[in-house]
């Protein structure tokens, strides 16, 4: 019982909770996202994420063309602190009951 | 202010308008009508049978919502919806605009 | 009983109302940046960060990404709606 109440989503921050120690996927402004091991983690969603892989999205206007082009950067880093309110969406791994 | 009777608080003035369609001008190109049903104090609001208007970069998309909770936080101008239909608000909105620049 | 279809008499909900309302129920989240959510809203708090599951993210209308579980962070949320929807794009 006392596993089933620690495992129960009640609020939105228990999802984040559920995915400590976890890779976690997470959207952020400008067109950033990261892949990551959920360190820690605050109730602004300031977060520290381990072995983190990021990939940044920019679009570019062919000058001739005109046509846009995404072009995706990626890059990793070790250790990573994310402040809160660059945050968009965070989605946890796939969790198996 | 507060021992002034003829003033009418802002929230008093929404709180008038439930029940009537409201019309609600966003900060951004977006506007939204529908019946008002509730808010609080941040005027967050729930609308009903709600038609969104909104400018893209492929032209003007009309949206038709069921029941929303909109977020206070963007809204800029909220005004009882009498006689406008969604063709002329733009109009409107265009006019209110340059008022406000100049 | 939460009487969604009752248009005549005209009952007050306020926001804690219709947040009470559509727990469990398929929403679309609107954000500020004009990106959809469509999924099963599971809870969300008062600064309007939710959790959803089974969750489709759309751009344009056009899906781009499905998330089994989902948090969106509050501050980037325009609308929360119950689910039926039609779409008309005009000139």
């Amino acid at each position: 019982m006392a596993s089933e109440e620690e495992s129960a989503v009640k609020e939105p921050l228990d999802l984040i909770r559920l995915s400590l120690d976890e890779r976690i996927y997470v959207k952020l402004r400008s067109d950033r996202e990261l892949r990551g091991k959920l360190h820690a983690y605050d109730q602004h969603l300031n977060m520290i994420l381990g072995d983190v892989e990021e990939v940044i999205t920019t679009v570019e206007i062919d000058d001739e063309t005109y046509e846009e082009i995404l072009r995706s950067t990626k890059r990793t880093i070790p250790f990573l602190f994310v402040r809160g309110d660059g945050v968009i969406l965070v989605s946890p791994p796939l969790r198996t009951a | 202010m507060a021992n002034n009777p003829s003033q009418l608080l802002p929230l008093e003035l929404i709180d008038r308008c439930i029940g009537s369609k409201i019309w609600v001008i966003m900060k951004g190109d977006k506007e939204l009508v529908g019946p008002l049903r509730g808010f609080d104090v941040y005027v967050n609001m729930v609308l009903e049978d709600v038609t969104e208007c909104e400018i893209t970069a492929e032209g003007r998309r009309i949206t038709k919502l069921d029941q929303i909770l909109l977020n206070g936080n963007n809204i800029a101008i909220l005004n009882r919806h009498f006689m406008c239909k969604l063709k002329k608000m733009r109009l409107h909105e265009k006019d209110i605009r340059e008022e406000l620049k100049s | 009983m939460s009487g969604g279809g009752e248009k005549g008499s005209m009952t007050t909900k306020t926001p804690a109302d219709f947040l009470k309302s559509i727990k469990g129920r398929p929403v679309v989240v609107k954000l500020n940046s004009g990106v959809d959510y469509r999924g099963i809203l599971a809870c969300l708090d008062g600064y309007m960060n939710i959790a959803m599951e089974q969750t489709e993210e759309y751009v344009n209308g056009q899906l781009k990404n499905k998330y089994g579980d989902a948090f969106i962070r509050g501050n980037n949320v325009l609308y929360i709606s119950t689910s039926k929807r039609t779409l008309a794009d005009g000139a």
